[in-house]
């Protein structure tokens, strides 16, 4: 996978020193970042990153303090007008019409883009099929499950074909097979080369389908770069124990630390499962390091194993908060 | 420039479509506006019509006097709907749909002002229907009938869009709804609305003559009566150019504003 997908000329979004403050409440402390044309980029934080105010930002919904976004080459400060005429926003919170048939909505936001109600009729059918709410649309949308409200959110901020897609956490709270729906959408997008940039708390979604992970937190931005670039920041492998007694974990773990000079910070323990693990820095020679360290304490191990870090460890690493 | 205003008025026209749409689809939501009024129309004459208060200006019955009172205060007890509506809009995702789409942001307040027009014109025929059964007459014929829905859709967007600035100063949906109809309902009682401003306590007149309700009262009895107005007209002009330029405009605002 490419580094950072562009078809050249300038990138999509652009995200320069970005600095916002609620009060004393630094929400954003300074943020860099770089979307290129027909990227899916992912933004990963924890909880109260400042996920949702950069978001905002670049839909043109709050105005940074300091810094400069431009979308398209177009200046969120100075020229909102025209990135809302480029943008699509998928909030949080679904921006529909609860009263409204589905069909009412789409037609709505659509006409509010500049479509003529021909066209608006036309793309909300059109849409309503793609999203499998073709049944839907002539029932309030109040009467919808969360999954479908998702996706007639998502078809209201494709009415106007927006070149570039702004997604606040659209999977949070779906049932993994909307969950699925979704992702599949998305990726039809990104096929069609609509560029998007998603928050998101799932790490296993922004590994599976984000092209770049922007790692935030509080505030600054802690990594870039694709999913597996991310994951070598942990170390390239990491050796996983799993112990005869799982009660013996704690023990392990010291003993571990004690014989290979780690801090013990270092050992990852799942102690309901006895399961230890650490970055294999120096690949298979950590893992017989451990198997000779472990066998001079008399520790029984059942299965030593070298493998990929998840995006999990990577975050951790890169943020110290577990996701 | 023309693009603007073009997209102003297709944008106003669409934001009420949605609101009358939301009313066709919801009926139930046309009690408070038109049929509360009706109900209070009838209670208040029964109970009140036959009273004969002698020392009034116009020089008829009491119910002739209290008919538009009950007219204009139905209007003002209906306006603060319009700032809920548009906190509940705010506090929703819409808000944010809204403020990303490329539609002038006026018509989101200006739009849901046009279709609450539309509301208090039916309110006002509807409560000359009942009052006429009631044995209310406008002596001036059609044209005045025309004229007192005119002066009530004037009077009520007024009052609305000062309840759309006020609702989004308070932002908290359920303290606007607690707090706004207390004043609707105050404004009301300190007016012509039910007695002559001559028979009000004496600290209330000055209160009561300044008040865009009495005016608004007043033109109403005139229109209906076929007698000149034209001090209460002019009265009553400046105060809806007022409430529409200050809190319509401060309303807009505070909606446009980015956080």
């Amino acid at each position: 996978m490419s580094e950072f997908i562009s078809s050249g000329g300038t990138p999509a979004i652009q995200v320069a020193g970005v600095i916002k403050a609620f009060g004393d409440v630094t929400a954003l402390d300074g943020v860099d970042l770089t979307v290129g044309t027909g990227a899916l980029a992912a933004l990963l934080g924890p909880n109260g990153a400042g996920k949702t105010t950069l978001v905002r930002i670049i839909a043109t919904l709050a105005r940074p303090d300091a810094g400069r976004v431009r979308v398209l080459g177009y200046d969120v400060a100075a020229q909102p007008a025209e990135v809302r005429a480029h943008i699509g926003l998928t909030g949080q919170y679904a921006g529909l019409d609860e009263e409204l048939h589905g069909r009412d909505n789409l037609v709505l936001i659509g006409r509010l883009t500049g479509l003529r109600r021909r066209q608006a009729s036309q793309r909300a059918a059109e849409l309503a099929a793609t999203f499998g709410l073709a049944d839907a649309m002539d029932r309030a949308v109040r009467t919808y499950s969360g999954g479908m409200r998702r996706r007639l959110d998502l078809a209201a901020s494709l009415m106007s074909r927006p070149a570039v897609l702004v997604l606040d956490e659209p999977t949070t709270g779906l049932d993994p097979a909307s969950r699925q729906h979704l992702w599949a959408a998305l990726a039809g997008l990104r096929a069609e080369g609509t560029t998007m940039l998603l928050t998101t708390q799932y790490l296993e979604e922004a590994d599976r389908f984000a092209d770049v992970v922007h790692v935030l937190d509080r505030g600054r931005i802690v990594a870039s770069g694709t999913p597996a670039q991310l994951k070598a920041r942990v170390g390239n492998r990491v050796a996983e124990i799993r112990l005869d007694d799982p009660a013996s974990a704690v023990t392990a773990a010291l003993a571990l630390a004690r014989r290979l000079a780690l801090p013990p910070g270092e050992i990852g323990i799942e102690t309901g499962v006895g399961r230890l693990t650490l970055a294999a820095r120096d690949g298979t020679a950590t893992l017989l390091a451990v198997a000779a360290a472990l066998q001079a304490d008399g520790i029984g191990v059942d299965d030593l194993s070298l493998r990929q870090p998840t995006l999990d460890e990577a975050f951790l690493a890169l943020t110290g908060v577990a996701a | 420039m023309s693009a603007v205003s073009g997209r102003f008025a297709r944008d106003t026209g669409l934001m009420a479509g949605r609101q009358l749409r939301v009313l066709r689809m919801n009926p139930g939501r046309l009690i408070y506006p038109l049929v509360q009024p009706l109900v209070l129309l009838v209670l208040f004459v029964s109970v009140l019509g036959n009273l004969a208060i002698t020392r009034q200006a116009s020089g008829g019955s009491y119910r002739e006097f209290l008919i538009p009172g009950i007219i204009i205060q139905n209007a003002a007890l209906t306006a603060p709907t319009t700032g809920l509506a548009l906190l509940r809009d705010a506090s929703s995702g819409l808000a944010d749909r809204f403020r990303s789409l490329p539609m002038s942001r006026a018509a989101v307040l200006i739009g849901r002002l046009a279709s609450d027009a539309v509301l208090f014109a039916v309110q006002a025929v509807l409560l000359l229907c009942a009052a006429a059964l009631l044995g209310f007459r406008v002596r001036t014929g059609l044209a005045g009938v025309a004229g007192v829905v005119a002066v009530t859709v004037a009077f009520g967007v007024a009052f609305a869009a000062t309840s759309a600035w006020l609702a989004l100063l308070i932002k908290d949906a359920e303290t606007a709804e607690r707090v706004l109809f207390f004043p609707a309902i105050a404004v009301a009682f300190v007016s012509s609305a039910f007695a002559p401003v001559s028979e009000l306590a004496a600290w209330m007149q000055p209160i009561a003559r300044a008040n865009p309700v009495t005016a608004a009262a007043d033109l109403v009895r005139s229109l209906a009566s076929g007698t000149p107005a034209i001090g209460q007209l002019l009265q009553l002009a400046c105060w809806v150019t007022a409430l529409l330029l200050v809190p319509g405009i401060l309303a807009v605002r505070r909606w446009q504003a980015p956080a």
